[in-house]
């Protein structure tokens, strides 16, 4: 849920509330005075009856039989009249006029009246407000007033806390757009909000940590790669002098030259290391056009030898050949860590199937099962000691630097590397 | 023929003066850039391996002193940077090639042998091996008089042979040569010595003197 419509619900429920809450006291409290003031004439009445039955004789035999609209006189017993509390109390009474029961408010009380001596029980009614009407009315009322205010704060929260927490969309959508390795920190929005002016600044001072440690992160790798240059130079020219020197000595040379082998290992992993980072640090900035499939064509012929060593017939099937805007030398990294991949993880006779279309090739070759995260770094066969296990994390990263896809599926028996562009 | 070495790491210093000694060169050594700038300006040496980060200063400034004082030429350049931009630059400013750091010996010596052939320029660019003569500058290579035809990649690894003859050449390093950096499969050097062996019969069936030998298990000789 948006932030807005959050606050928004929130407010209109508490609102509710208090408006409920509020609608029933006021009812309550209306009641009450209407009921003091009916029942303050009541007792007005109540008194001038009285004084009058007193003072004139057959006045209240008078009453009873005339029955007057706002009076009931019964005659009633002693022991009656003395259990009799005088009270008020709503009800109704059935008025002929209207055809209908009204509620009234009512005064019961008993007296003696003086002249002779008799108890009555005396009713007065009147009319009074009908609590049904006022309560439809009151919530008639409380309703529009409850909609109309809904919707002025609605209107008015939406306006004011979305005007208000501009700055703070516009951060998210930057963060969200936000690269650490394009090691450049966007222009903060614009504020006068306190909290937000902090918190740009929070951000600001975060992402400018991450960014400093992300490069540290990646000059490391390729400084460390890089000073490993010299001394492994300087192993392999001492270890190669001595190969030369003790040639005939077979122990010797045989083990020097294993020792040989293994720097050369080393040397290719570091390289490819040194090569992935300064993918990584975007050092290959000259873009150019480049055919792909004739770029492909290249790389498959320096590898005829090997490719006919192990057997491998190659079938290629080229359709129009596109161009992509791409740095050449990485175009030609790409491709020819695709073929030295099909060559190496194929078997003696295999096959290698290369078919370039409009916006995509496929290197396809004998396999037996399929591998798994094959783009990560490190990820080999664990018979194949000699590889770097670089080669395809270096395909990797240079289709993620443009817009080229690469994926990789296994079907019917074949490793199957699609580029897309 | 004189070689300077401009390198600041004394331990690989050493191993190539050794190396080029061997080889019968004459060797100067500088370890600094002023030492370094003072003997490739004050001097003329056949051949310079040029370290490009020096103490003192850039090895590109000091190709940028000797063009000024037109003495460019004849320069590798031996960097641990594998940096495509130092590579153009340094070539722009006169160096003959580009040498990345670690290298086999047997490399760095094509390489010296490649620019002091450049810079015969009285003609004659061919070696002779009794009855075969090589020609570098027309690639091709002729017994008994006969040209022999052979492949790109046969006539590659036959100048690398020959120019590093009596001397051990492992398979790495003949695949390097050939094959380039990007050759890296280190599991199946078979292909080398398939080709080697291809090589190897066109010389036998024309009765070339040129004879490649086979050390086991690690590469090849060729023995004069």
């Amino acid at each position: 849920m948006k932030l807005i419509n959050h606050l928004i619900l929130r407010i209109t429920v508490g609102f509710t509330v208090v408006m409920l809450f509020w609608g029933a006291v006021y009812f309550f409290l209306q009641m009450k005075e209407i009921h003091d003031g009916n029942d303050e004439g009541l007792t007005n009445l109540k008194q001038e009856f009285i004084a009058k039955a007193n003072a004139v004789g057959g006045f209240v035999e008078n009453m009873e039989r005339e029955t007057p609209l706002n009076l009931i006189v019964k005659e009633i017993s002693r022991e009656e009249a003395e259990k009799m509390v005088e009270n008020f109390s709503t009800t109704t009474v059935y008025f002929a006029t209207e055809l209908e029961k009204e509620e009234v408010r009512m005064l019961t009380t008993a007296f003696r009246c003086e002249q002779n001596g008799k108890f009555f029980q005396l009713q007065f009614f009147t009319s009074t407000v009908e609590s049904d009407d006022l309560i439809k009315n009151m919530l008639y009322l409380l309703l529009g007033l409850w909609v109309t205010l809904s919707l002025t704060i609605i209107i008015i929260s939406k306006i004011i806390i979305f005007r208000a927490n501009k700055p703070f969309y516009e951060l998210l959508d930057k963060l969200k757009n936000f690269r650490l390795d394009t090691n450049k920190i966007f222009d903060f929005p614009q504020t006068e909000i306190k909290e937000y002016a902090q918190l740009n600044r929070s951000v600001e001072e975060l992402l400018k940590k991450n960014i400093d440690i992300f490069t540290e992160q990646k000059q490391f790798i390729e400084n460390t790669s890089h000073e490993l240059q010299t001394p492994l130079a300087i192993v392999i020219a001492k270890l190669e002098m001595l190969l030369e020197k003790y040639q005939n000595n077979e122990y010797l040379s045989t083990e020097i030259a294993a020792a040989l082998n293994t720097l050369n290992r080393m040397k290719r992993l570091n390289s490819n290391l040194l090569l992935l980072s300064k993918i990584k640090n975007n050092l290959f900035t000259d873009i150019a056009e480049v055919d792909l499939q004739r770029v492909l064509e290249g790389v498959v012929a320096d590898f005829e030898e090997i490719i006919a060593c192990k057997n491998i017939t190659v079938v290629s099937t080229y359709s129009i050949s596109a161009t992509v805007r791409m740095n050449r030398d990485l175009a030609h990294i790409l491709l020819t860590n695709l073929v030295k991949n099909a060559v190496a993880h194929n078997r003696t006779g295999g096959q290698i199937i290369i078919s370039g279309k409009a916006n995509s090739i496929t290197i396809a070759n004998s396999g037996t099962t399929a591998a798994t995260n094959v783009f990560s770094r490190y990820q080999r066969d664990a018979n194949d000691e000699n590889s770097s296990g670089l080669g395809l994390s270096i395909v990797k990263s240079i289709a993620d630097l443009y817009p080229v896809d690469i994926n990789y599926h296994f079907e019917n028996g074949l490793h199957i590397f699609k580029i897309t562009f | 023929m004189k070689i300077l070495i401009i390198e600041d790491e004394p331990a690989l210093m050493r191993t190539m003066e050794e190396f080029l000694l061997q080889e019968k060169y004459v060797v100067e050594k500088a370890s600094n850039y002023g030492a370094a700038v003072e003997k490739a300006l004050m001097y003329d040496y056949d051949c310079i391996l040029l370290d490009i980060s020096l103490p003192g200063g850039s090895g590109l400034k000091i190709l940028d002193e000797m063009k000024r004082e037109g003495k460019a030429g004849n320069v590798i350049i031996v960097s641990a940077k594998n940096s495509l931009d130092d590579k153009i630059l340094g070539l722009n400013l006169g160096a003959d090639d580009y040498l990345c750091k670690p290298f086999h010996l047997s490399e760095l010596h094509a390489r010296i042998k490649a620019v002091l052939r450049r810079k015969q320029t009285d003609g004659k660019d061919i070696l002779t091996f009794g009855n075969s003569a090589v020609n570098f500058k027309e690639r091709q290579l002729t017994v008994n008089c006969e040209p022999l035809k052979l492949n790109r990649k046969e006539f590659d690894m036959l100048l690398f042979f020959v120019t590093n003859k009596n001397r051990l050449i492992s398979k790495e390093a003949l695949a390097e040569h050939v094959w380039g950096d990007n050759i890296d499969l280190a599991d199946n050097f078979d292909f080398v010595y398939s080709q080697v062996k291809n090589l190897r019969k066109k010389l036998k069936e024309c009765g070339s003197d040129i004879v490649v030998g086979n050390v086991y298990g690690i590469g090849y000789k060729l023995v004069i």
